[in-house]
């Protein structure tokens, strides 16, 4: 299996889908493409390959996901790209009212096959308007898939199943995962929807990380290891759908859940596992669920105060002592 | 207000100076991205020297110009760019979102479009106070690709609102065209709104100081909003992320010595706000080289006190990341 970077791996699931299907677009191209990662030969090619297709808008995010949206309902299959997550702020309503009704709201008439992706996470220095990790809002909006790719392999074979997908999705990748490196299946590889990967095999306890959080997560797991302490690492790869059974077959096992999430944790997607888990596997759990997740504040810009803030394996090995002496 | 050519050009002297300690300071202290001002002196002083107590301000992620050219501590300035505890905003905010309420600094955003959305609001806020005071968007001509720049500035004509719209149009055809408007004539948005508009050379910092005049004048007798169209010359090392000098550390001397002035980076030279502004004081009389050259060191000065408070501030303590969220009764 070849082996290339997260960003690459992306940028591979596009050119795959833009080979595959003429209506296929690229709605903010250039900061997705350059300095990525890509030979430079590379992506001068893919951008004369697709000169029509790929394309840099204006900085206008509301009036691009309308483009996006009513493209797909008149047949394309668009992609959009906003860079940093707050920027699809600007764009709220396109998303949460327009895209996400499209197919309810006509009597399952029309659909809006869209993909919306942006760079989210705490990246070092974001201060208040570019440290946000959205997940949960989008995944509380009904009518939007979301996907949350945690290594190379799953970022090509996600992004890819969110092009064919005829649901408008989001995904959202964590702006430190673009260097990470992995092996990833030769060709047009696709992972589908609703399948969570079992990262880690373990008998002690339950930890169901995202995105960032799985690395984190298998740090984590990896220094329990030397204590004797075997944690199953979880990685629901979708949130819309979710794939509930994995997780809770894997409680049953251990008998205890800790949930990994950078984002905030109130409403948090941690939350929402946590809750499935208790009203599904209430009956295996041997300790209160733990979560870890952002506190409730918008992150400071001063080093110091974003790392007290950050979800990190060294709190992710607490949660799970806790939840062992629990 | 009259203001004294020195007076301007030693401001614009302290901005340059601080924006160059920034780049020093990063590379020293390894710091992320920070979105400089060079290039963009005679309009930030020319302009925000004119404002008094009670304006209000609306910037952007291309701030510090505007915070030293207003007259806000630069060493203050420098501890929030390095996240000290002694910094503006005691760190929260760092290079993007610096503030200063004492000075009129109402927000600091780099969301694009942010500045010109809220200014709006402040001028609702001062009409409904009767205050004589102006609220000031500054913001690029990126901001206005956003909806919220049309939305703004249609309601600001449509209540007659206070506001001095401030576009620092630092686009070049090509390579570092950062607006996409179907129009090249920026002033055409708000002209059609029915704002009064006007553009200027952003580079003399005497056309500014008339052009802002005339316009506060207007907003400060309640005929409504006005927009300023500032073009600027754009500094060959704004497109980076991690700055260098890329043009070389700035030497006033260069104004005059035809032999400094004919280096690599002679084109910067010839349009730099700086040296263009030094060379025509000297030309008219109104200042000597030695006063040119003195102005320069007392900057210096200034900024090298900043840096030495800045570095000796400390970071906050960790727990302060879990507090001030929320306003406690």
């Amino acid at each position: 299996m070849p082996q290339k970077s997260f960003a690459v791996a992306m940028i591979d699931a596009l050119a795959h889908s833009l080979k595959s299907d003429p209506n296929v677009v690229v709605i903010g191209a250039h900061s997705l493409l350059s300095d990525r990662g890509l030979k430079p030969e590379d992506e001068r090619a893919l951008w004369d390959a697709f000169p029509d297709r790929l394309i840099d808008p204006p900085t206008s995010e509301g009036v691009c996901t309308s483009l996006v949206t009513g493209a797909a309902m008149a047949g394309m299959r668009p992609f959009l790209n906003y860079g940093t997550a707050t920027f699809a702020y600007e764009a709220f309503n396109q998303i949460m009212s327009e895209a996400a009704n499209v197919h309810s709201m006509s009597g399952g008439q029309l659909r809006a096959p869209l993909t919306l992706h942006m760079f989210a996470g705490i990246r070092g220095g974001g201060a208040g308007q570019h440290s946000s990790s959205p997940q949960a809002m989008y995944a509380n909006s009904a009518g939007l898939e979301l996907v949350l790719p945690a290594c190379p392999a799953d970022a090509q074979g996600l992004l890819r199943s969110a092009i064919k997908s005829d649901n408008p999705t989001v995904i959202i990748t964590h702006t430190k995962l673009l260097a990470m490196t992995g092996d990833v299946p030769d060709g047009d590889h696709t992972v589908p929807f609703g399948q969570a990967r079992i990262a880690r095999a373990g008998r002690d306890v339950t930890i169901v990380a995202t995105s960032l959080m799985v690395r984190e997560a298998l740090k984590a797991a990896e220094a329990l290891a030397k204590d004797g302490i075997e944690a199953e690492v979880i990685d629901p790869r979708t949130i819309v759908p979710l794939d509930v059974e994995t997780i809770c077959a894997s409680v049953r096992k251990t008998g205890r859940l800790v949930t990994v999430d950078e984002g905030n944790a109130l409403c948090s997607i941690g939350s929402e596992i946590s809750a499935q888990v208790a009203e599904h596997a209430f009956d295996a759990l041997k300790a209160p669920i733990m979560r870890v997740a952002r506190p409730p504040v918008p992150i400071a810009f001063s080093p110091p105060l974003e790392a007290h803030v950050t979800p990190n394996a060294d709190k992710v090995v607490a949660a799970v002592r806790k939840s062992i002496k629990a | 207000m009259a203001l004294s050519p020195r007076d301007v050009l030693a401001r614009m002297l302290l901005m340059r100076r601080f924006e160059e300690m920034v780049i020093t300071l990063a590379r020293a202290h390894k710091l992320g991205r920070q979105h400089l001002a060079i290039g963009n002196e005679a309009l930030g002083a020319a302009a925000l020297m004119q404002l008094t107590l009670g304006d209000l301000i609306y910037t952007t992620h291309r701030n510090h110009g505007h915070m030293i050219a207003r007259g806000v501590d630069p060493g203050k300035a420098l501890a929030e760019i390095l996240g000290r505890a002694g910094g503006l905003n005691g760190g929260k905010g760092g290079t993007w979102h610096m503030t200063d309420p004492s000075l009129g600094f109402q927000s600091t955003s780099a969301m694009v479009g942010g500045s010109i959305g809220l200014s709006v609001g402040g001028g609702f806020a001062l009409k409904h106070k009767k205050a004589n005071n102006v609220a000031v968007a500054l913001f690029g001509d990126g901001a206005l690709d956003e909806g919220i720049a049309y939305e703004a500035l249609n309601i600001a004509s449509l209540y007659a609102l206070p506001v001095l719209f401030l576009c620092e149009d630092n686009s070049k055809e090509g390579e570092a065209q950062t607006s996409r408007l179907a129009t090249k004539e920026l002033v055409a948005v708000p002209k059609a709104l029915k704002i009064p508009c006007a553009s200027v050379d952003g580079g003399d910092p005497e056309a500014v100081a008339l052009a802002v005049e005339t316009a506060l004048a207007h907003v400060r007798l309640g005929a409504g909003p006005y927009f300023l169209e500032a073009q600027l010359v754009r500094w060959p090392g704004s497109h980076q992320i991690v700055h260098e000098f890329t043009t070389g550390v700035t030497d006033v001397t260069a104004a005059w010595d035809d032999a400094k002035a004919s280096n690599e980076h002679a084109e910067w030279q010839r349009t730099d706000p700086i040296l263009r502004t030094a060379r025509t004081l000297i030309a008219r009389g109104t200042l000597t080289r030695e006063d040119v050259v003195a102005l320069d060191n007392e900057a210096a000065v200034i900024i090298a006190k900043a840096r030495a408070y800045a570095e000796a501030s400390p970071y906050p303590k960790p727990e302060a990341a879990l507090t001030g969220a929320f306003v406690q009764a």
